[in-house]
Order: C-alpha cells, then structure tokens, then sequence
C-alpha cells in the first residue's frame, strides 16, 4: 500500500510502578498501521495488554516510550486543551458499559460533542437526525439511556462517537455486554459505516465472532504482537474459522 | 468477620465518611448553640426583658428539629448508599440477614452518637468563642450565658439518638427487604422530569398563597401576637417547598429549550439539575428558610447595634460631666481628642447651682431635642443662659452637674452678683468626643477614677446613656448576631453536604466527558454553573423572605428595621461566596481527578 496511514504505532513501550519499585511491562514494543478506511482488529486473553494499548491510542493514558501518529499528528505528549480538542475531533469511542450519560436523553447524548464545539443549535439537529437515521435510532432519541436496550444504547454510544467525522473509531469490546442478535446487528452496523463512510475502525476484543467482521487482526500476547491475520477475500464465516484455528495455536 | 469487612469498607471510602461525619457534627453542634440559649431561661429573661422571647425560641426549635429531621434523613440516604453494595456482597457471601441487620443497625447508632457526641463538644466550644467575639467586638453586656449548658446537651443528645434510633431501624427493614442482587446494582435511576400542569399550577397557587399568608401574619403581629410567628412557621415553609418543587422542574425543562443550552456543556448542566429535582427541592426549600433565618437575625442583630448610638446621643449632648478636674484626668479628656470641652465656674448650696451667665453666653451649653420619637430624630440647640432658663431642658445641664449638685436647679447670674456669693468656687468641665462607643473604654476608666464607681446611676451624659442602652439592647443583639451565624454555618453545612454527598455518583460523568473530549476547563465551568444555580436560588427566595419577615421587628425596634440593611446583606452576600468558593473547591477535587 502506498497511501499515508490513518495511524502509525511506533515502538510502544508501558511499564507500571515506578523506577526502583516492582515494575510490570505491559507493553514491550508494539508497532502497527492503520491505513484510511481499515477495520482492524485487536485481539488477546485476559491480561495480554491489549486494554493498556488502546488506552494509549486513544489518548486516556502516556506510553513509557515509543510513538502514536494519528493524521501525521504525534499524540503521546499532547496535554490539556489540545488533548481535550484532538479528542473531541479526530477520534470516536465506544465502550464495552456504554459510558452514556445517564441524565440526558439520547439526543443530547449524541450531540454533546457538537455543543462542546459551540455548534449551532441548527446544526447539531440535522446532524443528530443525520447520524440517527443511518443507525436506525430515530424513534429512541427522546428517550433515556435506562429506557434502551442494551442494543440500542451501544448505537447511541455509536452515533455520538460518529458525530464529529472522527478520523478514527476505537471499539472497547463494544459487544461485550450485548446478546448475540444485537452484538451481530452492531459489527454489521460496523462493516456498513466502515465500508459506505470510509471511516476507520480499530476493535479490541476477546471474542473471535466480533473479530471476524475485521479485515486484518493483530494477536496480541503478553504486550507484543505475535501474530497477524489478514482476511482478504474470505468469508466471513471462513475467517472466523481461521481465527478460531490461529487462537487455539496462539494461545498454547 | 463481618466486623471486619465492614470495617474495611468504612476505611475504603473514608472520603465520604468524611462528608458524613463533618455534616452530621456541625448539624449537632449548630443544634447545640440554638439550644444553648434557647433552653437557658435565665440567660433570656435577664438580657431581653421581652416576656415573648421564651415562645420565639421555643418555635426556633421547632423548625430546628423539622430542619434536622430532614438533614439526618438525608444523611441515612447517604450512609446507606454507601453501604448497600458492600452489605449486598456480604449476602452473596452469605452473610445471615439478622447478623447484617445487626451491622447496619451498629453503624447507623454508633456513626449518629460520635458524631452528636463531637457535635456537642464543638458545639460548647464555638458558643463560648463566638460569644467571646462579640462581647468583645461589640461591647455587649450579658448575664448568665454558659457555654456547657447541661439541659442544651441533654436535648441536643436527646433529639439525634432518637432520630438515629429511627433511622437505624429505617434502614435496617430497607436493607434486609432487598434482594441481594439489586443492592449490588442500586445505582440512582433518573427519574424523567414531567411536567404536570394541573398539578404544578395547584402548587404555585397554594405556595403563594401559604407564604402570602405567612408574609402578612408577620406584617401583623400586633394584632396576631405569637400566634402570627406560629401561622407564618407553618405557611412559609410550606409554601417555600411548594413553589420550588413546582418551579424547578419547569424552569430547568423550559432552560433546556433555549439555544443557550445547547452551547458547551450548558445542556450536561441542565440535565444534572432537573436529575436531582425531586433531591433538591427539600434541600433548597430548607436552605432557602435556613438563608432567611441567618440574614434576619444578622440584619436585627445589626440593626439593634446601629440603635444603640442613636438612643444614646439622643439623650445628652455631652459625654460625661466632671467637677473640679485634676491636671491627670484634663489630660486624659484632652487624649481623647473631644469636639467640644468646656469649663463653667459655678458655686453651689444644697439645691442650687450658681453659674455667671457671662460665661454661658460666651460658650453656649448645648441640648439635644427630640422631634420623632419614632425616628429618633433630633435637633441640636445651642443655647446661652437665657435660653437654658426658658427652654425646659435645662435637666441635660443637671445630668451633668454629677455627685453632690446632682439635684441642684442651675441659676444663672450675673458676674457682679456671682461674685457675692460666700461658697466656694468650683470649676464643671464637660465634653464630647467625636464617637462615645469607641471611646467607651477610656471613658469608663475616666469615670470610674473620678466616680469611684461604674454604676451609672450615679453620673450623667451620653457615656451613661450608652452603658445604659447597650446593657438594655446587648441581649437582642448578641441574640441576632449570634444565630445568625449558627444558621449560616447550619445552611453551609446543609447545602455542600447534600451537593458533595452527590459528588461520588457524579465522577464517573465527568470522567466520561473528558473522555468524549472536553477540556479542563468547560468542565470547571460547568460545576461552577451547576453549584452556582443550587446557592443563588434559595438565595433569592431567602432574601425574600427576609424582605417581608423584617416586619416582624417594627414593634420592638424603635427605627425601623430596614435602616442600613445593605450592611448586613453586604456581609452576609461576601460570606456566602466564600461558602460557594470552598463547596466548588471541594466538588472539583472530588470529581475531576
């Protein structure tokens, strides 16, 4: 590929505790790309580190050492207001608990990143109503968050983290509170945007099903990457076979 | 075991506990203070002389408790959300119901009788150092006030063990009725803020009407007598809690639609207050009385400070009178730097005091005329001895003629016949300084070297006056002065209590917001709002009522008691934004980490 990558990794250190203490390495060196566009996903047991790295992707957490690029933009040393505006604008989360504001309806929910941008009130409706239509949430956005399905609160969580274009999605095991139908209707709803918007996406997960919807996956194992799989023109069915097969290695 | 856990669990979030016990112990040591005085009949009949007094405080106490009542309700709430998770893991682990409803019963006593116990040890402490400052500050004079006093104690201990007792048993049936699972994940569902026309619209017109009500009995308590203070208790509170319980909510869901909230995080902000609507309206309603209590007893307390210079330089135009003065106490008079300071000559048999004219006419004596008694308002005239003669106030003169020639009538005569006169001369020097309460030290040590006494009976002038108004007026404003400082405390402790006691459900939302992208800085901006909409709402409605209670006092005080009210409200406005500035402060430490 020749494009510039939506995001480069380069030689990601974490280590806890502090010099002179017990120490634990997380992270012992992670180097990845993301190209514009790309589904990628990240997978690893319990412990594997891979929670320690998209902390560090998307900005909640510093690396010991090592770099991130998101948009050609270094992202490990921003501080204060520009980390506050490089989040708001260039990156969407999703989490596993929602992470909804369980005091404001959905509609207010998704268009919190809009008001804090001091959007017009004009705006922030057609954009709200944009985003709610392509996820199907139309008739949820009066209501709030404890009246959803956990379904329909993880696509509110969605719509807010798509609100501002964001030049990357970061996935926290988004399915993992959901029951299969909704968990599939979700990585589906994934695969649309990814395909019909271009948008990014990088999904952490332990659970190979939602892996399967990625285009290439990194094993992660004891804060290294050990082990890639690209999907090509598989199946999807096909590729959550091969997934399955390559943990059953990977993990020995 | 169980002991155990709980104790572990205790030292886990002993930030809270912290929020808890401070609330519960200055609540208990406020309580204290009130009945400090309330219950000391002695103290309240010796500095007042109103016979009424006794029933007032006996009403304050009861809106005393109500608030209590309230407070320590809301405190339980607290303990026992702290508490349900770790008591319904301790079911999960099997922990038997009767041995947990025994912890919880535990915790609830022993957390309500430290705290009172603290409470009433800080209580003692804070009335003998705020009435040490006042006395001091103010120059009062007051008579068999204690600071440990026995029976306050015992009715402040009295009150929160019984409260406690039933609060333990509150939550003891709450708890042991729960189902293990659902006090693991009890976390606050919001309720939808509603609006219910009809309903709020009854409430409005009842509350206005209540506090209507409640307003006039308080213009009308001559007529009314302590029944007024009784009807307006009841209407007000009531009507308060009405009228914010039904403005509120719309006013929070008719905020939401402006474009303003969709700036920022104005919208986060609105939502957070209409969530906590139905927390809230208790809280404010009570605050908002609270606020009213302590601005209108700081503004009597003040107000009866600000009558005690009128009354006294309404009732001699000079200080103090001294016969024959030594070389020391002219040197002491001229120290004080005074406005006028005369000698006049004068002999004197048993009832008469010969002046010269001459010498009046010369220095003309000055008096001080009434014109409104209900304003205090007065002239002064400046008389020479022709005048004094005619004038009927020449009393003023003999005030000051002090010791021996106190009863003698002043004639006036002229120099040849004055010096006819066989007795000896004498010399009466009087004099004004520019402010007799601050000069009031070196006057009573003047009066006391040349009197031989400090009893005022026996000297005349302003100075005497002053001690007289002051031992007179020290009670009602030691009184004001003092619970407005225990309700404001009261009212401090109330309202950061209950908006930090929601800080904990509160940090994983701002959590969230700086994770969707927010900056330090809207996030500060947003609690400042939030906190500032709970201070400045009951503020207004307490200033309101202050407005309107102030009524009250026109029958005790002779000006009126809206003279020089921005003092006060001044003091009390800078206090209660330093009240604002510490709740932020705090709030802000808890919930952005």
């Amino acid at each position: 590929m020749t494009t510039t990558p939506i995001m480069t990794v380069t030689d990601l250190h974490k280590t806890y505790g502090k010099a002179g203490s017990k120490q634990y390495e997380a992270l012992k060196g992670i180097d990845f790309d993301v190209q514009p566009g790309e589904f990628v996903g990240i997978m690893g047991a319990s412990g594997s580190g891979k929670t320690t790295l998209l902390n560090m992707l998307a900005t909640l957490d510093q690396p010991t050492s090592g770099e991130v690029t998101i948009h050609q933009q270094p992202i490990t040393h921003l501080k204060g207001n520009q980390l506050a505006d490089f989040r708001a604008k260039e990156i969407g989360f999703i989490f596993q608990d929602f992470n909804l504001l369980e005091t404001m309806t959905a509609f207010e929910n998704i268009a919190l990143p809009l008001s804090l941008q001091n959007t017009p009130a004009k705006q922030i409706k057609t954009a709200v109503e944009n985003i709610a239509q392509q996820l199907g949430i139309q008739e949820f956005l009066t209501n709030y968050p404890n009246e959803l399905s956990g379904g329909q609160k993880q696509r509110v969580a969605a719509a807010r983290a798509l609100i501002n274009d964001p030049a990357i999605l970061f996935g926290d095991e988004p399915t993992g509170a959901l029951d299969s139908k909704s968990a599939r209707e979700l990585l589906d709803l994934f695969t649309k945007i990814n395909q019909e918007q271009a948008v990014s996406i990088l999904l952490v997960t332990h659970d190979p099903f939602s892996a399967s919807f990625c285009q290439r996956i990194l094993f992660i194992k004891d804060g290294q990457i050990g082990q890639e799989l690209q999907r090509g023109d598989l199946d999807r069915s096909d590729f959550y076979q091969q997934v399955l097969d390559t943990l059953g290695t990977f993990e020995q | 075991m169980l002991t155990k856990l709980a104790m572990t669990g205790f030292k886990h979030r002993w930030r809270d506990y912290l929020v808890l016990f401070s609330g519960l112990i200055m609540s208990s040591a406020i309580f204290y203070m009130f009945e400090a005085l309330a219950t000391n009949h002695d103290f309240l009949k010796q500095n007042t002389g109103i016979s009424m007094i006794g029933m007032i405080f006996q009403f304050g106490s009861v809106l005393l408790t109500i608030i209590t009542l309230v407070y320590i309700s809301y405190a339980n709430s607290f303990l026992l959300s702290m508490r349900k998770r770790d008591y319904g893991l301790f079911m999960l682990v099997g922990a038997r119901k009767s041995k947990i409803g025994q912890l919880i019963w535990l915790e609830t006593l022993l957390v309500g009788i430290s705290a009172t116990l603290i409470g009433i040890i800080l209580g003692t402490a804070l009335t003998a150092g705020i009435s040490q400052i006042l006395i001091n500050s103010l120059g009062l004079e007051l008579h068999h006030l204690a600071a440990w006093y026995f029976p306050a104690a015992a009715v402040t201990l009295l009150l929160y063990v019984g409260l406690f007792l039933v609060a333990g048993l509150f939550n003891l049936i709450a708890l042991t009725k729960t189902p293990a699972l659902k006090l693991l994940h009890s976390n606050d569902q919001p309720n939808r803020p509603q609006i219910k026309p009809a309903r709020q619209l009854i409430e409005i017109i009842v509350g206005l009407i209540s506090i209507a009500i409640g307003y006039w009995s308080m213009g009308h308590l001559k007529q009314l007598q302590l029944m007024g203070i009784g009807i307006a208790l009841v209407t007000i509170v009531l009507g308060t809690y009405l009228l914010f319980n039904a403005i509120f909510v719309w006013l929070m869901i008719a905020l939401k639609r402006l474009p303003v909230a969709n700036r920022g995080l104005n919208g986060f902000t609105l939502s957070q207050l209409s969530f906590r609507i139905r927390n809230y309206t208790k809280m404010l309603s009570i605050v908002a009385m609270l606020f009213a209590l302590a601005l209108g007893a700081i503004t009597v307390g003040m107000g009866f400070h600000s009558q005690i210079p009128l009354m006294t330089n309404s009732n001699n135009a000079y200080d103090l009178g001294l016969v024959n003065t030594t070389k020391s106490e002219q040197q002491q008079i001229a120290a004080l730097k005074p406005k006028t300071n005369i000698t006049y000559h004068f002999k004197a048999d048993k009832k008469t005091v010969y002046y010269q004219a001459s010498e009046f006419n010369q220095h003309p004596f000055t008096t001080i005329e009434v014109q409104d008694k209900a304003q205090l308002s007065y002239k002064t005239v400046h008389n020479n001895a022709a005048q004094i003669k005619k004038s009927g106030f020449n009393y003023q003169l003999m005030q000051l003629q002090s010791g021996s020639m106190e009863a003698g009538t002043p004639v006036f005569l002229s120099s040849a016949a004055y010096q006819k006169l066989a007795q000896p001369e004498q010399r009466l020097t009087i004099f004004t300084t520019n402010d007799v309460v601050q000069h009031r030290a070196a006057l009573k040590r003047l009066a006391k070297a040349h009197f031989h006494t400090t009893d005022v009976t026996n000297f005349g002038g302003r100075y005497a006056s002053y001690v007289m108004v002051n031992s007179m007026y020290s009670g009602l404003e030691f009184m004001g002065m003092f619970l407005g400082i225990a309700f404001l405390a009261m009212l401090a402790s109330c309202l950061m209590f209950k908006i930090l006691s929601g800080a904990d459900a509160d940090k994983h939302r701002y959590a969230m917001l700086a994770k969707i992208g927010t900056t330090k800085h809207q996030l500060r901006s947003a609690i400042d709002k939030e906190i500032a909409v709970l201070f400045i709402l009951p503020g207004i409605v307490g200033i309101v009522h202050v407005l309107f209670g102030l009524q009250m006092f026109k029958i005790i005080m002779i000006t009126s008691p809206y003279t020089g009210i921005w003092l006060p409200f001044l003091i009390f406005a800078v206090l209660y934004l330093l009240y604002y500035l510490i709740t932020v402060n705090i709030y802000r430490r808890i919930v952005l980490q």
